[in-house]
């Protein structure tokens, strides 16, 4: 019951607040804008992630990606 | 109070802070970067919101850090945490799922369930003051994310989302934990006991995160592989 109101109260509700205005980018390049910008992703993914918080590498992003600390 | 859930308390708000901290300066960058792509957009105003709210939470937290003795460490810097092989506009897609979609989701799930249980009174004031802005957090990662997915394919962030969620929590929440880790007293304090946090962070993977990815054509499957491989503690049902 927890987690349902949860998916209503961010998920949904998360998606009517990001449709309060249209996304700018041109109606030509629709659907297109992040594919073209994903750069050379395969579809594979290592799953090493790294925790961020307490730990620092100056900037660079690691090649795996990461994740961010929470509570 | 015992002098164990007190160092583990202290810990856990010594942590909060930390991760507050660093959740204000990663929202003040997203929004710069966001709103250099999409100008129309409310998020980059949210966030903003947000970085200022974070700051507020980092001096709860703080405070309630020095009543049960643990001094704050320093934060790290802010580090972008995409992967390098994606392009600029991808990677804040990236950052933002982590950070808010996943993490500031968890901690919803989280507050949520401490403020249910008997909370001494000064922790309830600051559980409450930063649940009512975290609802918000969450939520901005879904807006963006509902965007992003209205004009492009968001489907190649599937196999990146095991790395996120491990980075989000240590290997160590899907192992046997400490007794004193898995004390009852340490909700009155504000902290889950060790089972409690994994069966949370489990359950709003599999009711509120999953489901939410899947609605904007994220397949879980790769994430629900990464869970299921964690063991007996973590398994979900198939997608």
């Amino acid at each position: 019951m927890l987690f349902r109101k949860l998916f209503q109260l961010l998920v949904v509700g998360g998606a009517v607040l990001g449709a309060t205005s249209s996304c700018s980018t041109p109606a030509g390049s629709r659907r297109t804008a992040l594919a073209k910008d994903q750069g050379g992703g395969d579809g594979t993914a290592s799953d090493a992630g790294t925790a961020r918080s307490g730990d620092s590498d100056g900037g660079m992003a690691p090649d795996a990606g990461g994740g961010v600390s929470g509570w | 109070m015992s002098e164990e859930p007190r160092r583990q308390a202290g810990e856990a708000w010594a942590f909060r802070t930390r991760v507050e901290r660093e959740a204000a300066r990663r929202f003040a960058r997203l929004a710069l970067a966001i709103e250099a792509f999409d100008a129309d957009s409310p998020v980059p105003a949210l966030l903003r919101r947000a970085a200022e709210d974070e700051h507020r939470h980092a001096a709860l937290c703080a405070d309630l850090s020095a009543v049960y003795g643990q001094p704050v460490a320093a934060s790290a810097e802010d580090a972008a945490i995409a992967p390098g092989s994606l392009g600029p506009r991808a990677a804040v897609l990236y950052e933002v799922v982590a950070s808010c979609c996943i993490t500031e989701t968890e901690s919803v799930a989280t507050l949520t369930t401490l403020l249910a249980e008997q909370v001494e009174p000064r922790v309830e004031k600051v559980l409450r003051e930063i649940a009512k802005d975290e609802v918000l957090h969450g939520r901005i990662g879904w807006a963006h994310l509902a965007r992003e997915a209205s004009i492009s394919v968001v489907s190649f962030l599937s196999p990146w989302i095991p790395a996120m969620l491990a980075g989000t929590v240590g290997e160590g929440l899907f192992t046997a934990a400490d007794t004193d880790l898995q004390s009852r007293e340490l909700l009155r304090h504000g902290v889950l006991p060790h089972s409690l946090k994994r069966s949370i962070f489990v359950g709003t993977l599999e009711g509120v995160v999953f489901p939410g990815l899947e609605k904007f054509g994220i397949s879980s499957r790769p994430a629900r592989q990464w869970l299921e491989a964690r063991g007996p503690g973590a398994r979900t049902q198939p997608s």
